[in-house]
């Protein structure tokens, strides 16, 4: 997993070695199962990654910005969403894809369920929404990633405020439920420790990471919803 | 003594009530119910009007909000929230439904249209459906069966099971049992942290499943003459087929194999537990 071709599969699956390199890794897949299972989960990951909606924005802004700096409407007009669907890129190293892997779960699971809630759930607090960049940071540290554990922080604070509008019991439901994610984030990130490179650990603790924010936001969806 | 106490518990809340009333409805129109404790029981008819049962306090009162959209049911109680409200409802089986609760158990019969059903505290149980059907509950089993569409069933802690359903799927929960079976779908995912996950149903060309546990096994079936690239991730458990699987790409606690062309894919991931595939109708949690 660990050889001189692992950082290149991100080069080959964006098809940007040259031909001999392309044919030299190849062999190299044929003969190494890890790297073959790695090319294969990192392709998961991508496919995961193109998968996600970008979502146009309700309103044009340009019109209104070309006329407050001095441009026609038409001048300079930006790309197209499509357009630049088209042209985007993901690329990443070994690491790098891994931890874009908890991003990319993190944004789709939770914001999304965030916005489809949007209706019903009270605003908890302002940082409750992570900021779309992407974390780039080990997963098997990632539980220590600040950006996380202040996600994390605030919606605990948040619910915290509003555990008095929550009975016992649906507390006491979700303090169990948390625990047995906790259990599950620190069991994927010991045995990350003992084997970092792992891609399937990388995305298995990206997926309890989420499930914890998931349940978190939840959870202060339902003290809102009782307020 | 019992007596007495008996006669205070009717005064504080209220002698038992039933409200029966039968409204007519255009077709298209959704039927929207909130509860706070108590159930929410919906059937059908062939009829195009909504028949709305309730049992409840006297002090509690069953208001019917009726528009071009559709009826809006819900109990306002005299001061404060209502006490425990019992609904049966009887709806056309086109109608599109969205049911929740708090402290409410949910089920439904014979419906054919969408159907949004979510409680905190009790089970969600729905036969029929459509469309969109999306069926919650944080504290309490949901079950599903006989729908198609866009199925989405979502527990905190408690098991999700649906049976006889075709369309997109997906099934999570965190502290509970997953089972899917007789599932015709191309887009099949079940997640769960504690429990395991049995899925007896389709393999479709072009399909994509996913199924993971972090504490479980998995039991999947893959038909005969499926067309699937299987990859296997588990970190402390063992995998076995019950028919001959050649592996490829295989790795330290990873790797795949494929069946036929290929063209479908299939992710089974345990972190801590058994993973086997077998044929429709062998998958069993018991083996």
């Amino acid at each position: 997993m660990s050889d001189a071709w692992t950082e290149r599969l991100s080069e080959y699956i964006d098809e940007t070695l040259s031909e001999g390199e392309r044919v030299a890794i190849e062999a190299h897949l044929a003969s190494c199962a890890a790297c073959a299972a790695t090319l294969d989960e990192l392709r998961r990951v991508v496919a995961r990654a193109r998968a996600l909606d970008d979502r146009p924005p309700a309103t044009d802004l340009w019109p209104g910005i070309a006329i407050g700096i001095g441009l026609a409407p038409g001048a300079h007009p930006v790309a197209s969403l499509g357009q630049r669907r088209a042209r985007r890129r993901l690329s990443f190293t070994v690491p790098e894809l891994a931890a874009a892997a908890i991003a990319l779960a993190i944004l789709s699971g939770g914001a999304a369920w965030l916005l489809l809630r949007a209706s019903k759930a009270v605003p908890m607090a302002t940082t409750a929404t992570p900021a779309p960049m992407p974390m780039l940071v080990n997963a098997a540290l990632s539980g220590t990633d600040p950006r996380y554990a202040a996600a994390v922080a605030d919606l605990e604070r948040a619910l915290e405020q509003g555990r008095g509008r929550l009975d016992t019991a649906t507390v006491r439901v979700i303090q169990k439920n948390l625990s047995i994610i906790d259990r599950a984030i620190r069991e994927a990130q010991s045995a990350l420790a003992a084997d970092p490179g792992n891609a399937y650990l990388n995305l298995h603790l990206a997926e309890q990471m989420r499930r914890k924010l998931e349940l978190l936001r939840r959870a202060n969806a339902l003290a809102g919803a009782r307020s | 003594m019992l007596a007495t106490l008996a006669t205070l518990t009717a005064l504080a809340l209220g002698a038992p009530q039933q409200t029966d009333t039968t409204l007519p409805v255009r077709s298209g129109a959704r039927l929207e119910v909130e509860n706070f404790g108590g159930g929410i029981a919906v059937k059908t008819w062939s009829r195009s009007a909504v028949r709305v049962t309730a049992s409840h306090s006297s002090r509690d009162r069953i208001e019917i909000g009726a528009s071009d959209a559709g009826l809006h049911v819900k109990a306002e109680g005299h001061r404060g929230p209502p006490h425990v409200v019992d609904y049966e409802i009887t709806a056309p089986a086109w109608m599109a439904l969205n049911l929740s609760g708090v402290y409410t158990d949910i089920t439904v019969e014979g419906a054919q249209g969408e159907i949004t059903a979510e409680t905190v505290h009790g089970e969600v149980k729905v036969s029929g459906g459509s469309g969109n059907v999306s069926l919650k509950s944080v504290q309490g089993a949901v079950t599903l069966e006989k729908a198609r569409g866009r199925i989405d069933l979502y527990s905190v802690n408690e098991a999700i099971t649906a049976s006889d359903v075709s369309g997109d799927l997906t099934a999570e929960t965190v502290n509970g049992d997953i089972t899917l079976r007789r599932i015709e779908s191309s887009n099949a995912e079940a997640n769960t942290v504690n429990g395991d996950i049995t899925y007896d149903g389709t393999i479709k060309d072009g399909g994509r499943y996913r199924f993971a546990t972090h504490d479980g096994s998995l039991r999947v079936s893959v038909p005969e003459k499926s067309n699937v690239a299987v990859s296997v991730s588990t970190f402390n458990g063992e995998f076995n087929s019950c028919f001959p699987v050649q592996l490829t790409g295989k790795a330290k606690h990873r790797f795949n194999f494929t069946i036929g062309s290929g063209s479908a894919r299939l992710e089974l991931e345990s972190f801590d537990g058994d993973i086997k595939i077998c044929r429709p109708g062998a998958v069993s949690k018991e083996e």
